[in-house]
């Protein structure tokens, strides 16, 4: 068998495909705990700054303890999707999850609502892989920090509940500035978050119809 | 032409500095190095992966089909890539945070997949490892050079330590943590360097 036949080299791509597969398992196996652990911290992490929780130090353990005085979670299920849901004990602001796709792949974060759902008090992103120095500048603060206080639109159709970049309304006070240089970043963004936010009012509808309330919460892992 | 580990070593620290004469690797160059923390994973990140990638293709390069050869290195250096991206991410995540994005690209750095073709297919094991090694570092004496001139002047910090002059008679010069900071930066020394190694040449 020479080195330029095809079973030579379909031979040798399987081997050496099946060695660095193995190899690259046994490093994401080897280091598992470590990511579960760090991606825990992270959630935990953003959670505490969308909620401006006081925390004390910058352990896991100061986090959580945190989130588990402040925070009470509940998962509501509605037509098939679970939604992580938590509300502020002493305030009453009501978070959840959202998860849409952005210009490259999908972006997750948390919302954080006033109790009767009529304002944005935070928002924060969890993970995104948008383009570095352009789209991915939306977990910047000084985008971020442009959400507190917004009200939501719930009188305007369901995709100008929150408005990205430029508004039809002269002046909206629903709106917020895009990213210079990502338009297709800010575009998904505000679609898929006025999506989630229509989402997030009919299962939190249903789920408050169907009294749930009572049912005691699972503890936030 | 048969090279010595001292002529390998020279060549990739200066003589062929993968930044500033061959430039190449410029996009991790200009962006990881407003922080010196991050520059120094990243680098960590390129040194691992020349070596060890130079090391296997070299190992391999009686047996990998001429044919194929490029996407055997892709392959290889993406795999190393991928370990490395693991270990950071499990290792130092607020970092990985930062540097994820380039930690992938490191996959198509030019400095990789050039030293992998032009020396490691073509020399012996442990002499690609040095090379490896030599591009490496010489990378990352770039960037930390650079990077401890953008942290100071753009943050006030070095390492994230405060230094004692911020807000007290040094303001943060936004500029230098930018990406136009980067190319001042590279740019000015790349000047000096060329003009330092063109002297030495004459000499």
């Amino acid at each position: 068998m020479t080195k330029t036949s095809p079973a030579y080299i379909l031979i040798f791509m399987i081997i050496l495909c099946t060695v660095f597969g193995t190899a690259i398992s046994s490093v994401y196996y080897a280091t598992l705990d470590m990511l579960k652990k760090n991606e825990k911290l992270h959630k935990n992490r953003i959670i505490c700054q969308a909620f401006k929780l006081p925390v004390s130090g910058v352990s896991a353990d100061a986090f959580q303890k945190a989130i588990d005085d402040n925070i009470s979670y509940d998962q509501i299920t509605y037509q098939g999707r679970p939604w992580d849901t938590f509300k502020q004990k002493d305030t009453g602001s009501i978070g959840f999850i959202f998860s849409g796709t952005g210009f490259w792949d999908r972006i997750t974060g948390i919302m954080v609502l006033s109790p009767d759902l009529l304002k944005c008090m935070a928002i924060q992103f969890l993970d995104q892989k948008e383009t570095p120095g352009l789209g991915a500048r939306i977990e910047e603060e000084w985008f971020t920090d442009q959400f507190k206080g917004v009200p939501i639109a719930w009188d305007q159709p369901a995709d100008k509940r929150i408005i990205i970049g430029p508004s039809p309304i002269p002046n909206a006070k629903n709106r917020v500035d895009a990213i210079t240089g990502a338009t297709q970043t800010s575009l998904a963004l505000m679609k898929f978050l006025n999506s989630e936010l229509e989402s997030f009012r009919a299962a939190r509808k249903e789920w408050q119809e169907k009294k749930i309330f009572e049912v005691p919460s699972p503890s936030w892992e | 032409m048969a090279y010595t580990p001292k002529q390998v070593f020279l060549n990739g620290i200066w003589l062929d500095n993968p930044v500033f004469r061959q430039v190449l690797g410029i996009c991790s160059t200009l962006a990881v190095t407003n922080l010196l923390a991050n520059t120094l994973f990243m680098c960590f990140g390129l040194i691992f992966t020349t070596t060890l990638s130079n090391l296997t293709i070299s190992f391999l390069r009686d047996y990998i089909p001429k044919r194929i050869r490029m996407i055997v290195q892709v392959l290889i250096i993406a795999c190393y890539v991928m370990i490395i991206d693991i270990i950071i991410k499990a290792l130092a995540p607020d970092i990985h945070h930062f540097i994820g994005p380039y930690v992938g690209l490191i996959t198509t750095n030019c400095i990789v997949m050039g030293r992998a073709e032009a020396f490691a297919s073509q020399n012996k094991p442990l002499l690609s490892m040095y090379d490896g090694i030599a591009s490496g570092v010489g990378y990352s004496l770039v960037l930390i050079f650079i990077a401890s001139v953008r942290e100071p002047l753009g943050f006030g910090t070095i390492l994230g330590m405060t230094l004692p002059a911020r807000d007290v008679w040094w303001h943060a010069w936004t500029i230098m943590i930018m990406p136009p900071g980067a190319f001042f930066m590279l740019g000015l020394f790349t000047w000096f360097a060329r003009r330092w190694l063109t002297r030495e040449v004459k000499r």
